[in-house]
């Protein structure tokens, strides 16, 4: 049975274009991929991200029990802040990747894909016996909105939204025309924004105001079509594409998310360390197609005659005109910035360069 | 006369109609709209032969890569080359300036037996 957000009536009247994404009936686009994805780079757009999970975790031990199930340090995250991690298994591999927000004292509220929720959800119950902690799934009780753009902090302003002193990555709890939410300065596009989360009674209400305060803005609604080129553009992994149970953060690029001090334990540390230490036989490189070609998920990819790898995401670029992709490659001294490999699409090799990632330049962030 | 009275469709999207000896051949305005931003297309040359059924030319657009396929068999006379630098004209209009090739007809009276006109077209795929 697939499931529909809140917001589903409100997609169908705009003329979205509705597609079945990880259970969900969800718009993948309103007017155009290329035209949504250059008003959230321009102006503003509004998302509706309802199938992403919720997960509240609270209880005397919940700092301790998810300290041992992700590789950040969660017992040095400040309240109202917010961290990007990865749910890893045994080894090392990823069951899922998650924001994970402290909103209370051992009060925890987890954003996780909406593919992803079930097995997430089995994996905190394994590794929290022993814990004091209460998992709750509340995915079905919340809407989840994201206002992503230059001009989004313009459109939050207007709806009497005070963003003094939140920063990105940071959580409060607000009210916009009456509604109770909370609003984190959070995204998956590259851009300045923030994420809603409010009842699913609220929803419809909310969708609308923002929609219509956003529009001297020129606030489009963005489809799942747009958030996927929007957050390729910014090298933002995707679970399933990018990201899976038999692949790493120290393989995906994501060191920069795994501290190398924390002295707690969790799942597939010692495999974690080990790559930090010695290295990585696979890694995620940035592609760049030297001619009109794009590289899709799935395609093969080689060098010197020899396939080294394979691609997880590829599309082409709105901001650049050009064909980018993400791929897996044996980490051979060559695969770095500059060099060309090649991509095999449709019985054919082509040329593509190795670029430093994220594929445009970073944005305006606070 | 409009392409939409003339042509003949296949389950497949593509669309044929007769001008003349031969043969216009593109997608169909339901495919192109259900496809979204096109962004790549790969045509064949002049010269090339294909069977009904086989592929002769692959569209991509932002979301993903497809095929286009032979509504009948032919021999590729003309190439709509101007489509290939600029794909994303075949989102206005798929029709008078976005066709894709012209063939020379080399198939038999069967190679028709299952394309539709418009109207039965769009019943069926909607």
């Amino acid at each position: 049975m697939v499931k529909e957000t809140y917001l589903h009536d409100e997609h169908v009247k705009l003329g979205a274009k509705m597609v079945d994404f990880a259970g969900w009936h969800m718009p993948v686009q309103y007017s155009s991929i290329i035209e949504e994805h250059k008003t959230v780079r321009e102006n503003a757009g509004l998302f509706d991200v309802s199938h992403m999970g919720e997960v509240f975790v609270s209880g005397f031990d919940a700092t301790e029990f998810l300290n041992s199930i992700v590789p950040q340090n969660i017992d040095k995250l400040d309240y109202e802040k917010a961290v990007y991690c990865q749910l890893t298994n045994k080894n090392g591999g990823l069951v899922d990747d998650l924001i994970i927000y402290k909103i209370g004292i051992e009060q925890y509220l987890i954003i996780c894909n909406a593919s992803r929720v079930e097995d997430d959800l089995n994996w905190f119950s394994i590794n929290s016996n022993g814990y004091d902690v209460k998992i709750d799934n509340q995915s079905h009780n919340y809407s989840l909105l994201a206002l992503q753009g230059p001009k989004a902090v313009n459109i939050m302003k207007k709806l009497g939204y005070t963003i003094e002193g939140q920063k990105s990555f940071t959580i409060k709890s607000g009210k916009i025309a009456g509604i109770k939410m909370l609003i984190s300065r959070t995204g998956y596009t590259g851009e300045d924004g923030f994420e809603l989360l409010i009842e699913n009674r609220y929803a419809s209400e909310l969708w609308n105001k923002i929609l219509e305060s956003g529009e001297e803005f020129g606030i489009k609604p963005i489809g799942l079509g747009a958030r996927d080129t929007l957050r390729l553009e910014a090298s933002l992994h995707l679970y399933g594409n990018d990201l899976d149970e038999n692949t790493t953060p120290i393989e995906a690029g994501l060191s920069w998310s795994v501290p190398k001090d924390k002295t707690i334990n969790y799942n597939g540390k010692d495999v974690i360390f080990n790559q930090i230490k010695n290295g990585v036989d696979k890694k995620l490189i940035g592609l760049v197609m030297e001619d009109k070609n794009i590289a899709r998920h799935g395609y093969e990819v080689y060098f010197n005659d020899e396939k080294i790898g394979v691609v997880t995401s590829g599309c082409v670029s709105p901001t650049t005109g050009k064909n980018i992709a993400l791929a897996y490659v044996k980490n051979l001294e060559q695969m770095k910035p500059d060099t060309i490999i090649q991509v095999m699409i449709r019985e054919k090799l082509h040329n593509a360069k190795i670029v430093k990632r994220p594929f445009i330049e970073k944005r305006n962030r606070v | 006369m409009s392409f939409k009275d003339e042509m003949l469709c296949s389950k497949s999207h593509e669309y044929v109609v007769k001008q003349g000896d031969n043969y216009v051949i593109g997608l169909t305005d339901y495919a192109v709209e259900q496809l979204g931003d096109i962004v790549f297309l790969e045509l064949p040359s002049a010269g090339d032969s294909f069977n009904k059924g086989e592929t002769f030319a692959n569209v991509e657009s932002v979301k993903a890569a497809s095929e286009i396929y032979m509504p009948i068999s032919g021999e590729i006379i003309e190439v709509n080359d101007s489509l290939v630098d600029a794909p994303e004209k075949l989102n206005q209009d798929c029709y008078e300036n976005g066709w894709l090739v012209k063939v020379k007809f080399s198939g038999n009276d069967d190679d028709f037996g299952d394309l539709l006109n418009y109207e039965d077209y769009k019943k069926e795929v909607e």
